[in-house]
This record gives structure tokens, sequence and C-alpha cells, in this order.
């Protein structure tokens, strides 16, 4: 059974693109395709990986090569998906799987809608902003609004993502909503303190993949993605203070 | 009180691991590894240690069991490091940096700012001493014990 370089540039370059679009690493996507392709017979792999982007090429047995560039728009964070290809991969390497279910199972893990659905993201998002409170030392109403505020967050999250191509849109906007959320609860009832609020609400912005991701970028010495993920950490925790900022500005 | 903060930082981890979809199975060991690293922030700042020092051993304890829990349950470490260090990360100074430069007292703002931004740099480079640790050992073993795989 010889795989044509054309499936073998397919299946490693979904692979690839999959990781991308959900969160993964630079250094586990490039390992990644790299061991896949090498698994169904390829000779040498090239593969470079930025945030925006995967190149790959592959060369086979006669030496012919083909070089597949994918680019990758919208990326969400999905780390379900990365632990299914990593799993796929192992498999595909330890010839536990053929080349043409890889493939199937590859299509099926970018198709299907894993892990839990919007109201359970709401309701986790809502108890991070309570249980936060809670932390805080915050009394029985502030955390009850901590909770509504950070499900609140969760909803713009879900309206803002059908607007496609726009960044730190939803973590502004979330911002702005919780300080609203935390001054509306001073302002009605002013023996409740906005704080606790506030801190909670904006816990379930945290950029807490794009943190992760640039430390190990650059420990793995991939510092072009490292940087860029850096920064988009960065941008996002400044979209979310200027969010709350302008409300705070605005109340006094 | 502490009763009830621990089953908030619980509800902590086990709420980011929903929000980023982690496999369901492992979301047990998310809380475990959470609840951990906040005690130990915690006990660090009861016997006085500043924020900064309690983060970064926090951290460091957030890395080691990430990596060691991706070594046993062969998943990428990511999934057990983001809702171990989230219940870390100090809002509360970022939220009364906020306050600060918003009432224009920008030298308390600055101070509380630089506090919030070392915190922070505190939980990211406890993170990076572990990995590194894991990075340099798994190296070590690969040039050791293997000959003809070679580099790529």
């Amino acid at each position: 059974m010889a795989i044509s370089l054309e499936q073998m540039v397919s299946l490693a370059g979904i692979a690839g693109e999959v990781m991308l679009k959900n969160g993964a690493e630079t250094y586990r996507i490039e390992e990644t395709m790299d061991h896949m392709a090498k698994a169904c017979g390829a000779s040498a792999v090239e593969s470079f990986v930025i945030p925006t982007g995967v190149f790959l090429t592959v060369t086979d047995g006669d030496g012919r090569s083909l070089t597949v560039m994918r680019r990758v728009h919208q990326r969400t964070i999905n780390l379900d998906r990365i632990s299914k290809v990593n799993e796929l991969s192992r498999r595909l390497v330890d010839q536990r799987l053929e080349y043409e279910n890889a493939k199937v199972i590859l299509q099926g893990i970018s198709k299907e809608r894993t892990g839990f659905s919007w109201l359970p993201s709401m309701l986790a998002s809502g108890a991070i902003g309570g249980a936060t409170a809670v932390l805080q030392d915050a009394v029985f109403f502030e955390i009850v609004a901590a909770f509504v505020a950070a499900m609140l967050v969760r909803y713009i999250a879900h309206i803002v993502s059908k607007l496609r191509g726009v960044q730190f849109t939803f973590e502004f906007l979330g911002g702005m909503v919780v300080a609203l959320c935390g001054v509306l609860l001073h302002s009605l009832w002013p023996y409740l303190r906005p704080d606790a609020v506030i801190i909670g609400g904006i816990m379930p912005l945290v950029p807490g993949v794009a943190i992760t991701n640039a430390i190990r970028d650059v420990i793995a010495g991939d510092l072009l993605s490292g940087l860029s993920r850096g920064l988009e950490a960065a941008l996002t925790s400044v979209a979310v203070a200027m969010g709350v900022v302008i409300i705070l500005a605005l109340r006094l | 009180m502490l009763v009830l903060k621990i089953m908030a930082v619980l509800l902590i981890s086990v709420s980011v691991g929903i929000l980023y979809r982690i496999p369901r199975k492992l979301l047990v060991y998310v809380s475990i590894v959470g609840i951990v690293a906040w005690l130990i922030m915690y006990n660090t700042m009861r016997l006085g240690g500043t924020e900064i020092l309690a983060d970064f051993l926090a951290s460091i304890a957030v890395g080691v069991m990430a990596e060691i829990l991706a070594r046993i349950l062969k998943k990428p470490a990511t999934i057990f490091i983001i809702p171990g260090f989230i219940p870390l990360v100090p809002g509360g100074d970022a939220y009364i940096t906020m306050l600060h430069m918003v009432e224009g007292h920008y030298i308390d703002g600055v101070a509380k700012g630089m506090q919030t931004i070392l915190t922070g740099g505190a939980i990211a480079f406890g993170i990076f001493v572990s990995s590194t640790i894991f990075r340099l050992v798994k190296n070590y073993n690969l040039e050791s014990s293997c000959q003809d795989a070679g580099k790529n």
C-alpha cells in the first residue's frame, strides 16, 4: 500500500491546521506534522508554523517534494481537539491505524462539536466569576452579581464570535459590561461594593491560552510565535482594562 | 472560611477547564492541580512571604504537576497548566491599579501596576522554569539513550 505524496501532504496539513485553529503550541504542531508524514512513508519533512499559518514541505522516497501552505484566519480554543489529534498521531506512528482511517477520523475531529455547548460554558464562566468573588471575601449578593456579570461576558462572546475578523472587541466589550454591572450594583444598593463584582467578572477574560503558549513557544525556541502570542496576551489585557477604566471614568 | 475558599478554587479550575473545553475525564486532575497551587500561594502569604514569591512558588508547582501528569496520562501539558494558574492571577491588584488611574492617583497607580505586572511575571516565570527543567531532562535522556534516532 503506497500512500501518494499528495495524500501525505494533505493529511499532515489538515492535522496542523486543526491544531493551530484550536490553540496548540507551535512546536507541538510542527512535531505532529513531522511524525504523521514520516509515519506515512515520507523521507524528509520540513514544517514551519506561525500563529496565522502552516507551511509544510514533504519529500517522498523518490525524491519528489511538495509544499502546501494553509492560512488560518479564525482561531478558537478547544483543547479537546488538540488532545484528540495528538492521540491520532501517536496511533499512526505506532502503526495502529491505517491512512484511510486516519483521514476520516481527522475530518471528523475538525467538524464535530466537541466538549460543551454554550449554555454550560456560560454557567462555567459565571462560576469563575462567582468563585473569584468568594476569594475576594465578598458578601452573598456581590457573589451573585459577579456570577451574573461573568455570565454576561460569555454571552457577549457568543454574539461577537459571529462577527468574524474583529480582534479584541470581545474583551473590550466584556470589560465594559462587567464594570457597568459593578457600578450599577453600587448605585442601586450603595452598601454593596463594586470591587468583587468587577474582579470576578474580568476573570473569564484572562488570556490563559495566549500566556501559556507564549511561554512554551519561547522555551521551545519559536521566538516569532512566542513574541506574537505574548503581544496577543498583552493587548487582550489592555483591552479588558480599557473597557473597565472607561466605565469607571464615566461614573466620576 | 478556608474550606469555602478551597471549594471556590476547585470551582474556578473546573470551570476554566470547561470554558477551554478540555477532555471531561481530566477535570478531576485539573482541579487537584488548581487546589494544590492555590494552597501553596495561600500558605506562603500567611507565613509572611510577598505576593510575588507566593505566586512564583505556586506556579512552579503548577508547571511541575502539569508536566508529570502530561507524562503519565499522555496528554498535552497545556491542558493542566491553564486551569492551574488562573486562580493565581492577581485580578484584585489589576482592579486597584485601574481604580487609582481613573481617580488620578497616578503614583499609587503606577506602584500598584508595577506590582501587578511583577506578580504576573512571577507566574509566567514559574511555569517557564518548571517547563525548562522538564525539557532539559527530556533532552538529556534523548542524548544518552539513543544513537540511531538522531535529531529529526
